[in-house]
């Protein structure tokens, strides 16, 4: 089952799963999105009716939280939640979701809740978004992923949503056949012949049940190149670019008569990178060429994605501060006091004699 | 034909005439990030450099950079996904020099100065 919070989380968990349920606090919001097959309005203290969203504001989803508390928590269990880390609602509900997670105590791995977060493209998205993306990566998201009491974490770009001027229903469509793909790992394998290896539907659930990030891909494998190369240019540009992996999956297809051996390969890349992933090799004869999918686990200190962000975040800011003091300068008298300065004048030198004796000391001198 | 170290010196006196403030900045902040066992890369240069009011735009940080690592006074090692700078002894001796003419006046990085 699939839960969808806000409008950006709610799209996408429509899209995926016909049996979804959708959460907002706006009754018009949570109307507009078709498909899903329930709808839960989270209710907040409003005179005028619950017809005005969050408004880019966490804070009302979080108060909102509080009324679909206990329901959303059962839900969450074992399931799929979809949000956004930019609005009010997705970011909102989702913090306190992520809150009760960490403090839980019994969560076991068959009960533990796999996010898909969509995160803002901090250079063309407004500033509220990608201020709030950076509170959700600090603190609630570091919580969760140090409590260990979530599933895998996908964290989904709109960078190639902006950059290639992508409608959002058809971004939301690359994303949500990019996700069918790797979910149907375990169906394949039910499915086609199987060559070599296994990835039933427990060791998916299991692989799906750590707590670290997750980075899909596909790709058309080509054996004469290193396995490495084609997965460093095939890396999911809805995602974003995965860290040293700590875990892997991967399914190897091949065509009707294919070599299955191929996938010694794949397997030498990852023990040269200490990673002993599980796999599975089927013959489908739909394929022309050796296709896989891959799934890489990786962890992350919330602070350095952050960085990222942060790094984009303050020079769209700047800019921004930069053009409002262009237009308005205001002259202010400036009081010198000498002798600070000349200690200031002081100081510096020493910075200067100081990177020299470095040098000195490094042994570059 | 072997050059003369003269001709080497004529040489390096040329290369270090020709260095802007943005490249001594740059060395100097790589020679101080090396003393304080810190790695200082591409994007923090550039942020210091934006903070120190020297330029505004990437490329021209860049430009410094990629200056100043082809007339190896700086290797610029792609380590994790940074683009690390290091001061090589060429360099050394180059910011040596500059901070013996007194040319440019030092300024901090704010990078350095929250480590």
């Amino acid at each position: 089952m699939t839960i969808g919070i806000g409008g950006a989380g709610s799209k996408i968990a429509a899209k995926l799963d016909s049996q979804a349920i959708l959460v907002n606090v706006s009754e018009t919001e949570l109307n507009k999105v078709p498909g899903g097959a329930r709808r839960i309005l989270a209710s907040v203290h409003a005179t005028r009716g619950q017809f005005r969203g969050s408004r880019k504001n966490p804070q009302i989803g979080l108060d909102a939280y509080q009324s679909v508390r206990r329901e959303l928590l059962e839900l969450a269990r074992g399931n799929m939640v979809f949000c956004s880390s930019g609005g009010g609602t997705g970011n909102g509900i989702t913090t306190g979701l992520l809150q009760d997670l960490s403090q839980a105590t019994d969560i076991d791995t068959a009960n533990k809740t796999f996010f898909g977060i969509i995160l803002p493209y901090a250079k063309l998205e407004s500033n509220e978004f990608v201020n709030n993306t950076i509170e959700f990566l600090t603190g609630p998201l570091a919580e969760a992923i140090d409590s260990g009491n979530t599933g895998n974490i996908v964290l989904f770009s709109n960078k190639k949503k902006f950059e290639e001027k992508l409608s959002e229903d058809s971004y939301n469509q690359q994303l949500v056949e990019s996700l069918k793909l790797f979910l149907s790992i375990p169906d394949k394998n039910d499915v086609y012949r199987l060559l070599d290896g296994h990835i039933d539907h427990e060791d998916f659930a299991l692989f799906i049940s750590k707590p670290y990030f997750n980075h899909f891909t596909f790709l058309e494998y080509d054996p004469a190149i290193p396995f490495g190369k084609q997965l460093e240019a095939n890396s999911n540009p809805l995602l974003l670019e995965p860290e040293a992996a700590i875990e892997a999956l991967f399914l190897l297809e091949v065509p009707r008569g294919g070599d299955p051996s191929m996938f010694y390969d794949i397997l030498e890349y990852f023990s040269e990178k200490n990673v002993s992933p599980i796999y599975s090799v089927v013959e489908n004869p739909d394929r022309q060429k050796p296709f896989v999918t891959v799934a890489l686990l990786y962890s992350r200190k919330p602070a350095e994605l952050v960085d990222d962000f942060n790094r984009i975040t303050e020079q769209h800011v700047q800019a921004k501060v930069k053009k409002s003091l262009d237009q308005n300068v205001v002259l202010h008298k400036l009081d010198v006091n000498m002798e600070q300065e000349a200690r200031r004048a002081v100081k510096q030198r020493g910075d200067t004699e100081d990177v020299l004796a470095t040098l000195r000391r490094l042994g570059k001198l | 034909m072997p050059q003369s170290s003269q001709d080497n010196s004529k040489l390096f006196d040329e290369q270090v005439s020709r260095l802007h403030e943005l490249h001594y900045l740059v060395l100097f902040w790589a020679a101080q990030g090396e003393g304080r066992g810190c790695k200082y890369n591409i994007t923090n240069c550039f942020d210091d450099m934006k903070s120190a009011g020297v330029t505004r735009t990437k490329q021209t940080a860049v430009a410094a950079i990629e200056g100043l690592a082809t007339l190896c006074f700086i290797d610029v090692r792609e380590e994790r996904n940074r683009k690390n700078i290091y001061i090589t002894r060429y360099g050394a001796k180059a910011l040596e020099a500059l901070v013996m003419n007194n040319q440019f006046q030092p300024k901090p990085s704010a990078f350095l100065e929250e480590q």
